[in-house]
């Protein structure tokens, strides 16, 4: 059974086709990496699977671990192991970033029939994730991304990621606007999540990322479609030559 | 006009013409402006209806603080305040006959406890502040479900600071007060407001910036539930150079509730390098709340600095999906965010209570 499953999917928003027959595959184990112009449906795909409200499957089939996703509530995909990191991340103000961690490890933790983890162990896995991605503690009492720069909130998406474990996680740009360091920290954060037992679709419009974490697959969307699909040497070829030969 | 109004007597510091001029002033076109959401003649029956009680302002008050009642003084003091304005104000002194002068003659070691408003007409507190002291006011509502009304009239001298935390925790609250401040040089006056609401409250806010570089900071959040009728009207008069006032209130409405938030800067000439600022947000978590929120301007100087922004919506969808995307269910992630949003207008001693009883709120009428 493949973690997740894509066929002809077509899906839009305000009744604007945007993806437009979109077809992967992709197995527990595996890094894929989706580049492609901008607009071309990078983060609709993302939207669609992570069920965000708006953004309608017209047809085709969508399935994560061998289950139909596409009636599920956002909460419902997240507890069972997916996640999304934003492309741009939503500040909450009056909520802190500890809270708001509490809370989401707690609705995973629920749906799994288990009650909140101890307050003590808790507080202690996100002080050694936060140190792990060189973001200050402070961070954790500040509101959630409430005046984060750019990088702090990418950075704060991938603390979210390894604090909940998903089984596929979606990194919308993740890398961009991220400085040199802080780009070796989430891809060792990347690295440090990819396992066996799970998946990372990498959306990415940079090289740079993936000379650090390794896809096993490239695809390249253009206009809402898969046009090209190959290993990691295909995203070498598109640093060099651009998309224009390829959609052509 | 309300049963009891002509034939109530006017105490000596208030005087004959003083009481008229409330008569009067009840029909006057500001009144019935400033009251158009509110019922003016309810609540001016119930002041003249309640039981008047003539306790001490501060139980247990330290040596720096003084308290004479009004009646034991020497002469009349000064009732300061605009009686066209708060008309109210002259008639609550009038039912209560007596009231209470506080000077605060030295910075006191701990806060001071103002009793809570008991059923009825308290009587007016003329609070005076000497110069350079600092006090810190903590005001708990007892929450009681009987009409409740209370006037003070606080004067800051140069320099004196003044922070006022109150808090209406008890929903059952249901009355009407007037805090009036005035303020010297340099004074400061922090006013704290947190209320949860499923009754009739109003509170007047009156802030006379006079001297030079005399300050208000004004922060409240309010959750109003079914049943509410939350009423705050602020007026901060800019009279003095360099003054500032900073006002921010969050007000939620969680059930079939009605917010009002009236909010008047007024810059007078004198007043050069004024800097004013307020915020009014609301949040309505159904269709059937009503609010109505008014932000008023009126400027007499070109060198001064305001910002004014007041808006009603609803709670964040962007927001609402990044919570649930991490596995909140929608009824949490509406919970989580409507507590955020109160959370930022809470502040001083009673923020965490509040937080707390506003979370207890919203998790048992479970609005979202
Ligand atoms: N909520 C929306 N409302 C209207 N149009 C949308 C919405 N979301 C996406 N679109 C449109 O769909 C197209 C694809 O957008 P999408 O964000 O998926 O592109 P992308 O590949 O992620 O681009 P980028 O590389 O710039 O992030 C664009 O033309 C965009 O304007
Ligand atoms: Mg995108």
């Amino acid at each position: 059974m493949s973690l997740l499953q894509v066929d002809d999917l077509h899906a839009g928003v305000d009744g604007q086709a945007i993806l437009k027959g979109l077809t992967l595959r992709m197995d527990a184990g595996e890094v894929h990496a989706l580049m492609g112009p901008n607009g071309s449906g990078k983060s609709t795909l993302a939207n669609v699977l992570a069920g965000r409200p708006g953004y309608e499957v017209t047809s085709g089939r969508l399935s994560f671990k061998g289950r139909p996703l596409d009636q599920e509530a956002p909460e419902v995909r997240a507890q069972a192991g997916l996640f999304m990191a934003f492309q741009y991340p939503v500040e909450i103000p009056g909520v802190s970033n500890m809270e708001f961690l509490k809370a989401a490890q707690d609705s995973h933790r629920k749906a799994n029939g288990l009650g909140p983890e101890s307050p003590v162990a808790f507080m202690q896995r996100v002080r050694t994730l936060t140190e792990g991605l060189a973001l200050n503690p402070e961070f954790l009492k500040r509101g959630v991304n409430e005046g984060f720069s750019g990088g702090e909130k990418k950075r704060n998406e991938i603390l979210q990621m390894l604090l909940l474990e998903p089984t596929l996680a979606v990194l919308d740009e993740t890398d961009s606007g991220l400085d040199i360091d802080a780009m070796q920290t989430v891809a060792s954060g990347v690295n440090r999540f990819r396992s066996a037992n799970n998946g990372v679709l990498l959306i990415t419009h940079y090289q740079r990322l993936l000379n650090h974490v390794v896809p096993d697959f490239v695809h390249v969307l253009a206009d809402g479609r898969i046009v090209e699909s190959g290993g990691k040497e295909l995203a070498h070829a598109l640093e060099e030559r651009g998309y224009a030969w390829l959609t052509a | 006009m309300a049963d009891g109004l002509a034939a109530l007597p006017a105490p000596n510091w208030l005087g004959e013409a003083g009481l008229a001029r409330c008569r009067r002033a009840l029909d006057s076109r500001l009144t019935r402006e400033t009251w158009k959401y509110s019922p003016l003649r309810k609540v001016t029956q119930a002041l003249l209806d309640a039981p008047q009680t003539h306790a001490p302002p501060f139980a247990d008050a330290p040596e720096q603080v003084r308290m004479r009642r009004f009646s034991a003084l020497a002469t009349p003091p000064a009732f300061k305040v605009s009686l066209d304005r708060y008309p109210l104000a002259g008639i609550a002194g009038a039912v209560a006959g007596d009231g209470w002068l506080v000077k605060v003659v030295e910075t006191p070691d701990a806060p001071l406890r103002l009793q809570p408003a008991a059923p009825g007409v308290a009587a007016p507190v003329l609070l005076e502040v000497a110069a350079g002291c600092r006090v810190e006011i903590e005001e708990a509502g007892a929450g009681l479900s009987s009409f409740a009304a209370r006037v003070v009239l606080l004067s800051l001298a140069a320099e004196a600071e003044v922070c006022w935390s109150r808090a209406d925790l008890g929903a059952a609250a249901h009355g009407w007060s007037l805090l009036s401040a005035q303020l010297e040089r340099n004074a400061v006056l922090t006013f704290n407001h947190q209320s949860l609401a499923e009754a009739f409250q109003r509170l007047d806010l009156c802030v006379a910036l006079d001297g030079i570089g005399a300050q208000f900071n004004g922060t409240g959040a309010a959750l109003a539930g079914t049943g509410a009728h939350l009423d705050l009207q602020v007026v901060v008069e800019h009279r003095g150079p360099h003054t500032v006032s900073r006002i921010k209130q969050h007000n939620l409405a969680a059930g079939k509730a009605r917010c009002t938030f009236n909010g008047r800067i007024h810059i007078h000439p004198h007043a050069c390098g004024a800097d004013a600022d307020l915020s009014n947000r609301n949040l309505a978590l159904t269709a059937n709340a009503e609010i109505n929120t008014k932000p008023e301007l009126e400027i007499y100087n070109d060198d001064v600095r305001c910002a004014h922004g007041a808006t009603v919506g609803r709670l964040d969808d962007d927001g609402l999906f990044y919570l649930q995307s991490r596995g909140l269910t929608a009824s949490a992630a509406q919970r989580l965010l409507a507590i955020g949003f109160l959370r930022s207008g809470l502040q001083g001693p009673f923020a965490k209570q509040a937080a707390r009883a506003f979370v207890t709120q919203l998790s048992a009428a479970n609005t979202g």
